[in-house]
């Protein structure tokens, strides 16, 4: 089991309000498995993404990650397992604007303790997975959107993570594109076992995942896989 | 516990932190300004006011630190007439270890010479007085203790430049008009730079024998006493110089001055002098600190979003801090080296111009660029520390 949630809760605070979104969580996923997070907007998917990868901290309920409880856990040793344990491809893509691709995906590495050079050859290894050696020393800004995404999936990927979290990875991408890197995610998934969570407002695309998690008033529901359709 | 990696090196951090600075450059050239204007102006100022202190010292110790200068205050309780004269042989006699006495009356008088006219101080006194204060001819000679009588004249330097005329240099033998009287020029003296110890401007003024004094002006009395001594306690011999002229004058109050009282007020005030002109250099680097201050928090604002990936990546709130305060203490360390040469380029023009001799003072570059680099981290701790607390998600979701 590599992410256990058990009544988790979550309020948004803006000045004297403050407003519910995660009333009662509790899900288990297992080492492996694919996910697919689907709900209406505003439903709280983008908040529980960021509580499942260590950026924010829930209100109450019990987090277990790999095993160890994260809501006793000093801010440091987040750091260390969002670094460690923890890839993360944005809809936005957040890629550093000054830095080329390969600096990019170096990065994560960097906050491990790898030297520069160390850390830009596994960098370059994992830019050759996504099919873009050749972009190397390209500046985001000087990418197509497909191409950054493809860099930022090549950063969540560099550190070998055990679990990749994805907030509408294909949001910002048009459908063939969105395909592609759909494709390498599931690829990820199934060849190297990598623990995969999606968030996407695509119902066809939720469905080539294991299974597939929506968020109502707050709570998690499974949802049954609609198999047929689903990718070879 | 979960057991984390290694984490990222300072190392790697600071070179982060310089491409960082090199990909704002604008923005940091302006906190910069801030800082090398603090940090020019705290060295130059302490140059400066080292050199002047030591310039004034220097001049100072050239006249020999061996005369005594007797000046006789006014007093309300006792208004003694004093004598237009004294008698160097008894005072001589009474206390010993005085090598040359030469007493001075201080008028200021119009003088013409040839066509020429200039304003001078005339200045009563004897022979010796040459000697005592280290003065030089370039022509002609000293008062002699044969002059008493005679209408003879010595010449400073600027009055005798003042009363020649291009083709037609004052000369020893010409003849100076004081009110009616002509007065011979026997000679005619080097310049000599004024100091604090000598009541007199030497360049500005006129020396005639003090007897003559009489002629010039109604009822004049003797402004000072300038005494080169022949032993090394000072001290003991001002004691007994005073003792001694307050019997002679019927008690009028006598001030003996030595020179290492005024040497040490000096240097006082040199240095009350540079510590103030270093506190104006302080305010200036606490201009420069704000300014840092002012871009960095704008760069944390900035960036947000870039602290909010890097945490994600796995930055520590310590690597953050620790890159942000490195940024700020790099533009410190720039601004405090370019600040460095800046003041050291003003300190040297400023001592050149004034035609000092130039030392660096030992003190004022570790200060200049200590103090930079403290300022740098001070400020720069707010904004960096900030920075640091940053909570993931909400810096993530900044535009
Ligand atoms: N920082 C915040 N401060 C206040 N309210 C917030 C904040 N972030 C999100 N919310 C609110 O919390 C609710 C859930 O937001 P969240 O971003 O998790 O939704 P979502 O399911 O990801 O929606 P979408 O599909 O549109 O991305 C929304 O009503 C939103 O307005
Ligand atoms: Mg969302």
């Amino acid at each position: 089991m590599i992410i256990s949630l058990d009544g988790i809760t979550y309020s948004h605070r803006t000045g004297e309000q403050e407003l519910c979104v995660l009333k009662d969580v509790t899900l288990d996923i297992m080492r492996g498995q694919s996910c697919a997070i689907v709900g209406s907007s505003g439903s709280g998917k983008s908040t529980l993404l960021n509580i499942l990868g260590l950026l924010s901290r829930p209100d109450s309920g019990e987090f277990h990650f790999v095993g160890y409880d994260m809501c006793s856990a000093s801010s440091d040793v987040l750091a260390s397992i969002r670094n460690q344990e923890i890839g993360f491809v944005f809809q936005s893509f957040n890629l550093l604007s000054r830095l080329t691709a390969l600096d990019n995906v170096a990065l994560p590495l960097s906050y491990r303790g790898f030297s520069r050079n160390k850390a830009r050859q596994h960098a370059l290894d994992h830019l050759k997975q996504v099919g873009l050696e050749d972009r190397v020393t390209h500046l985001p800004s000087e990418l197509s959107g497909g191409q950054c995404q493809r860099v930022a999936i090549a950063r969540a990927l560099v550190g070998n993570p055990s679990l990749i979290l994805a907030d509408e990875p294909t949001g910002n991408l048009d459908s063939q594109t969105a395909t592609e890197i759909l494709d390498i995610l599931l690829a990820l998934n199934r060849e190297q076992s990598v623990t995969l969570i999606v968030v996407t407002h695509d119902i066809a695309m939720a469905n080539h995942f294991d299974r597939k998690l929506e968020i109502r008033q707050g709570k998690m529901h499974e949802v049954a896989v609609a198999r047929d359709d689903k990718h070879v | 516990m979960y057991k984390a990696s290694s984490h990222i090196k300072v190392t790697q951090i600071f070179s982060e932190s310089i491409d960082n600075l090199n990909l704002s450059k604008r923005r940091s050239i302006l906190a910069l300004l801030g800082i090398i204007v603090g940090s020019s102006s705290i060295i130059a100022l302490l140059t400066i006011g080292g050199n002047a202190a030591d310039e004034a010292v220097r001049i100072f110790k050239n006249m020999g630190t061996d005369i005594l200068v007797v000046g006789f205050p006014y007093s309300h309780q006792n208004r003694q007439p004093l004598p237009s004269t004294l008698d160097s042989q008894a005072l001589r006699k009474a206390v010993p270890g005085i090598s040359q006495i030469a007493p001075i009356t201080l008028h200021s008088a119009q003088l013409s010479h040839n066509g020429q006219n200039t304003d001078a101080s005339l200045v009563g006194t004897t022979q010796g007085l040459a000697d005592a204060i280290g003065l030089k001819f370039n022509a002609g000679r000293d008062l002699s203790r044969y002059d008493h009588r005679e209408t003879f004249a010595v010449v400073g330097a600027r009055v005798a430049k003042d009363l020649g005329s291009l083709g037609n240099p004052l000369r020893v033998g010409d003849l100076i008009r004081i009110d009616n009287y002509l007065f011979n020029v026997i000679g005619i003296a080097e310049s000599l730079p004024a100091t604090p110890l000598i009541p007199i401007v030497l360049d500005e003024s006129i020396l005639i024998p003090i007897e003559g004094m009489k002629r010039l002006r109604p009822a004049p009395e003797i402004t000072g006493i300038i005494i080169k001594a022949d032993e090394a306690d000072l001290a003991a011999l001002a004691e007994v110089l005073n003792s001694y002229l307050t019997q002679t004058f019927n008690g009028r109050e006598v001030d003996v001055q030595i020179p290492q009282q005024l040497l040490d007020g000096l240097r006082h005030q040199a240095s009350t002098f540079s510590y103030l002109l270093a506190a104006l250099g302080g305010i200036s680097l606490l201009v420069g600190g704000v300014g840092v201050m002012n871009v960095m928090l704008m760069s944390v604002a900035e960036r947000k979003r870039e602290i909010g990936i890097r945490m994600a990546l796995g930055a520590r709130q310590r690597d953050i801090r620790t890159l942000f305060l490195l940024e700020a203490v790099n533009l410190s360390i720039v601004g405090a080296i370019a600040g460095a040469l800046l003041g050291v380029a003003i300190a040297f023009s400023f001592t050149h111009f004034s035609g000092w001799e130039f030392t660096l003072s030992i003190m004022a570059l570790p200060l200049g660029v200590g103090c930079s680099l403290l300022t740098g981290i001070f400020f720069g701790l707010y904004p960096a520390i900030s920075a640091s607390k940053l909570q993931p998600a909400e810096a993530l979701r900044a535009e």
